[in-house]
């Protein structure tokens, strides 16, 4: 079975929006609920408490589709904020400090944000690539730090880092992928 | 606004990937309203955190939970609340915990020309906002873990430098500094502490005891 591409997935979310079509969330359902049960176990959770989350999740893009904008995300990328918000939610039940991206009291404000912002979906199949590319050392410390949910001073007494190794190892492996971006703050 | 000091980008990773509690997450996400560049770093750390999770293992679902989750498609569903345009000096992440109106807090005099009000604490990570009046500042202490402060109105010197709105001061253990308020409106800030603070003297050891330091 070949997986269904970047562009496919963002379109099915974009169709869920505008007509409530099913089909595509069944595209959007089959790729994505084993993947988030994944990422949820992964981080501790019990196999029947991912299963329900992972269904919450999907259910979430459902109601959620009119807020996606593949200008800004991709769809992995947005159902991953999703996945990550109510794990917070559900798992550690603290209050998740968040911002909406379209918040018009954003400073500087959003309005300009949009209007010079790069193509994300464009930028995040560079982004792919570079993660992809970056030293082993780093890539490691990138992937614990979203399946691990560990602080990075506990993650660098695992590898028996010093934490300041940890933390440059991360500004390393940032600035590569921001180039990738093509983003120069 | 013109912001010269910045999160550490290990502390921005760890809010996009989850890993920060809420005192640390608000904290962030109150600097990230200020500040574009940083949306961008985070930006790209979701998109990295979507990478990874494009590219895990799949792990079967059962075999009822599509028809389970489509049975439930047509459930009637929270509004989606957009954020509405305030005319406010209070960041949004912000808003959730002291409303709209940074001038209505009901602060706790600390002593003379200093207060408190406590926001939340996790994991023994506390995030409180602090009100100095000019001139007014923390006695010298150093840290048994990290500090971060982001300012809110006002500004604040220390030895390491003038930190104005929307700027986060980041200090580690081995800083000792005494923090003052500049002349001018009074200097607010958020500050987020993942140890009590180690204050040199007897009365500020009493008093950064009874507030919770």
């Amino acid at each position: 079975m070949t997986l269904p591409s970047v562009d496919r997935l963002n379109a099915a979310i974009c169709a869920i929006a505008a007509t409530r079509d099913r089909a595509a969330f069944q595209i959007v359902f089959d790729h994505f609920a084993p993947r988030v049960k994944s990422y949820l176990v992964r981080l501790g959770a019990s196999a029947p408490l991912a299963e329900d989350l992972a269904q919450e999740a999907l259910l979430t893009v459902w109601r959620k589709a009119a807020l996606f904008d593949p200008a800004r995300a991709s769809a992995s990328t947005w159902i991953f904020t999703i996945a990550r918000n109510l794990r917070i939610d559900a798992i550690r039940r603290e209050r998740r400090p968040d911002l909406d991206p379209n918040d018009p009291s954003l400073q500087p404000e959003a309005e300009r944000d949009a209007g010079d912002s790069l193509d994300w979906g464009k930028a995040e199949d560079r982004l792919r690539t570079a993660l992809a590319a970056l030293p082993k050392e780093q890539a490691e410390i990138i992937s614990l730090s979203f399946l691990a949910e560990k602080p990075h001073s506990a993650i660098a007494a695992e590898l028996g880092l010093p934490l300041g190794t940890v933390k440059s190892r991360i500004r390393l492996a940032m600035a590569r992928l921001r180039l990738a971006l093509g983003d120069s703050p | 606004m013109s912001i010269a000091h910045h999160p550490g980008e290990e502390l921005l990773l760890s809010y996009a990937s989850g890993a920060a509690n809420e005192a640390v997450a608000l904290l962030v996400a109150s600097h990230l309203a200020l500040c574009r560049q940083c949306r961008l770093v985070v930006a790209s750390s979701e998109a990295a955190g979507g990478s990874l999770l494009e590219d895990i293992p799949p792990v079967a679902m059962s075999a009822q939970a599509y028809q389970s989750v489509l049975s439930r498609l047509d459930e009637p569903a929270a509004a989606i609340v957009r954020s509405a345009h305030l005319d406010s000096s209070v960041p949004a992440p912000l808003r959730a915990y002291i409303g709209n109106d940074i001038d209505g807090i009901a602060w706790r005099p600390i002593v003379s020309g200093l207060a408190h009000y406590p926001l939340v604490t996790r994991d023994g990570v506390r995030a409180r906002l602090i009100r100095a009046e000019p001139g007014a500042g923390v006695a010298p202490h150093t840290h048994r873990g990290e500090e971060w402060t982001l300012v809110l109105t006002g500004s604040f010197s220390d030895v390491t430098g003038r930190y104005g709105p929307g700027d986060v001061q980041t200090t580690t253990p081995d800083i000792e500094h005494q923090p003052t308020a500049d002349p001018g409106p009074a200097c607010i800030n958020l500050a987020v502490t993942d140890a009590p603070l180690v204050f040199r003297g007897f009365l500020p050891k009493l008093v950064g005891k009874m507030f919770g330091f």
